[in-house]
């Protein structure tokens, strides 16, 4: 059975009709990639998981139980971690506290910061900088690393390739590998390389609407739809 | 070191508090030092509060305290959590409105009166939140800017004269013998440091708490803040009930001290003063709030005094040069050059050590 499923999801923003039917499963486990052109309504899907823009028709099920209607702290403490693009960290929190603001539990911080370290060395060493000081890899860094503090089942991650040099890329992919072995993973990818490294499974969105999905195996060789949707790809 | 053991390794309460404990042993000796070398009086004069410099500078003293408190509570919901509220003066205006009615209409004693006038002061708070959630930015700054205008116009009106004195102000409040403001001149300054000063410490604390950090995440970015699981209504709610509180109280201070309580206390004039102080002390930096009220008041006061009617154009032409120069205020720049020179001595330490640098 899907972890996440999202069926005929429908989000009006203001007046604007954003998604207009989004169909998309994520299995326990796995990794998945949403692709589509800027403007396809990647990131107001995840947003829409997230309850920051509700839902205004279709079903979002998070393992079997109705989340549509929950508010986004509700949602977040089901155990959905939300990594958003363009390096969303608190600008006026040290690194540490912004760790430590990710905590749901008390001891959150100290039971993962191992790991942490392990994924990204440099976040112990800049530990009492405050956000604004890091490098755009670094923030980034440090926006993944706060959706690992709390036990999270699930992580909704934005964009985490953008603007990255290309070894801090390699760093960032490896970093969602080994997260990727005890929590499942929503992608949303821009960079089709990165993407088809990454996931196992696949789902295109176009003007609003899930038009393509399966094994990511498939579509590496399927030159007609990465052309159609994806443009050169 | 391990990033966890970071957050332990702290240095002593003294050492942190330095600064605010010369501040306070400089506010106990201020008294006899103007007694002594303006006034040319014995240092008894300061306890029998015999009129002189030493007396009046404490009245200036106590109003510097009033306000420093009343400041730091709107740093408090503007500069820690982003909330820009114009309706601040309501929660000073409301305690300093309630304390004086209490005393002087029902005859309440000061402790039940302050009681209750927390109590209130709660209320208000609560009234600013029910429209949290509906208005934001601007929006919330229009409302609560209605609200205090509510305030200020049933404060006003002859309708109530028997309890607010309306237009003309509220008079006769009496206070208790132990604290009057006149004779017991030394004892209120000494009194209103110790609020303030305790005031002070819970601020620093609540900022620095895990609290203080959703407050600052919240105006960083509060979708994020919702996004990690915080409920971040509860978290500004609890910011303006703690604001509202402080406001209150520095109103209290007010109505104590002065002998009349006008309605400009609850106008638009009196929040804009609020921003002005933390402009000048430096936003969300809690301390700055008391820097800022200090060169607020006694900017005003000695310019009114030497310049009289050229005095509001210095202050505003000080105000447009502050903004240019010192764009964090006071407190805010120290704090960012402190910072710069601290991050520069641990680049040495870094590379005598011959570790890796930045």
């Amino acid at each position: 059975m899907s972890l996440l499923s999202l069926e005929a999801v429908n989000t009006h923003i203001g007046q604007y009709h954003i998604l207009q039917g989004v169909d998309l499963e994520v299995g326990a486990g796995e990794i998945v990639a949403m692709l589509g052109r800027n403007g396809a309504g990647k990131t107001t899907t995840l947003k829409t998981i997230m309850g920051l823009h509700p839902r205004t028709g279709g079903t979002v099920t998070f393992d079997g139980e109705e989340i549509g209607e929950l508010r986004p702290y509700e949602v977040a403490s089901l155990g959905i971690g939300y990594v958003p693009e363009n390096r969303a960290i608190f600008a006026d929190l040290s690194v540490e506290e912004n760790l430590r603001i990710a905590e749901r539990e008390r001891g959150d911080l100290a039971r993962s910061i191992d790991f942490i370290h392990d994924l990204f060395p440099d976040l112990a060493r800049l530990a009492e900088l405050p956000g604004t000081s890091l490098s755009g890899g670094q923030q980034q860094m440090l926006a993944v690393a706060r959706a690992l503090v709390p036990e999270n089942r699930l992580l909704l991650i934005d964009e985490p390739s953008e603007g990255l040099a290309p070894v801090i890329i390699e760093q960032m992919m490896e970093a969602i590998r080994s997260i990727s072995s005890d929590t499942t993973v929503l992608l949303v990818e821009q960079n089709f390389v990165v993407a088809s490294r990454l996931a196992q499974q696949y789902v295109i969105l176009e003007e609003g609407r899930s038009v393509a999905g399966g094994a990511m195996a498939d579509l590496v060789d399927d030159d007609e739809t990465i052309n159609r949707y994806l443009g050169a790809g | 070191m391990s990033l966890v053991d970071l957050a332990t390794t702290r240095k002593p309460w003294i050492v942190r508090h330095r600064l605010l404990l010369l501040g306070v042993l400089a506010a106990v000796l201020f008294p006899f030092v103007i007694a002594i070398v303006v006034d040319g009086a014995p240092i008894s004069a300061v306890w029998e509060n015999a009129d002189g410099n030493a007396k009046f500078l404490q009245g200036l003293a106590i109003e510097v305290v009033v306000l420093a408190l009343y400041a730091m509570s709107y740093d408090l919901v503007l500069g820690v959590s982003g909330l820009l509220s114009f309706g601040h003066a309501m929660f000073f205006a409301v305690g300093a409105y309630s304390l004086g009615i209490l005393l002087k209409s029902a005859g309440l004693g000061l402790v039940p009166s302050l009681l209750i006038v927390m109590g209130i002061a709660v209320l208000v708070a609560l009234l600013f939140a029910v429209v949290l959630p509906r208005v934001k930015g601007i929006g919330f700054a229009l409302v609560t800017l209605g609200l205090a205008s509510v305030t200020g116009i049933i404060i006003s009106s002859s309708e109530f004269k028997d309890y607010t004195g309306a237009d003309v102000g509220l008079q006769g409040v009496p206070s208790p013998d132990w604290l009057n403001p006149t004779d017991q001149r030394f004892r209120f300054y000494l009194v209103s440091m110790g609020v303030l000063v305790l005031v002070y410490l819970l601020y620093q604390r609540l900022v620095d708490s895990p609290t203080g950090k959703v407050l600052v995440a919240v105006r960083d970015n509060e979708d994020r803040a919702l996004m990690l699981g915080y409920s971040t209504f509860w978290y500004k709610t609890f910011a303006l009930i703690v604001a509202s509180m402080t406001a209150a109280l520095a109103g209290s201070l007010h109505t104590l001290y002065q002998p009349i309580v006008t309605p400009e206390v609850a106008g638009l004039g009196f929040t804009v003063a609020a921003l002005l102080m933390i402009l000048i002390g430096g936003v969300g930096t809690v301390s700055g709030a008391i820097v800022g009220a200090a060169v607020f008041r006694l900017t005003e006061f000695y310019l009114d005094r030497w310049f009289e009617g050229l005095s509001n154009l210095l202050i505003g032409a000080g105000y447009i040069l502050l903004v240019l120069f010192l764009p964090y205020g006071i407190v805010g720049t120290w704090r960012t050059r402190s910072n710069r020179i601290g991050e520069g001595r641990s680049r040495l330490a870094r590379l005598l050590s011959g570790s890796k640098g930045e």
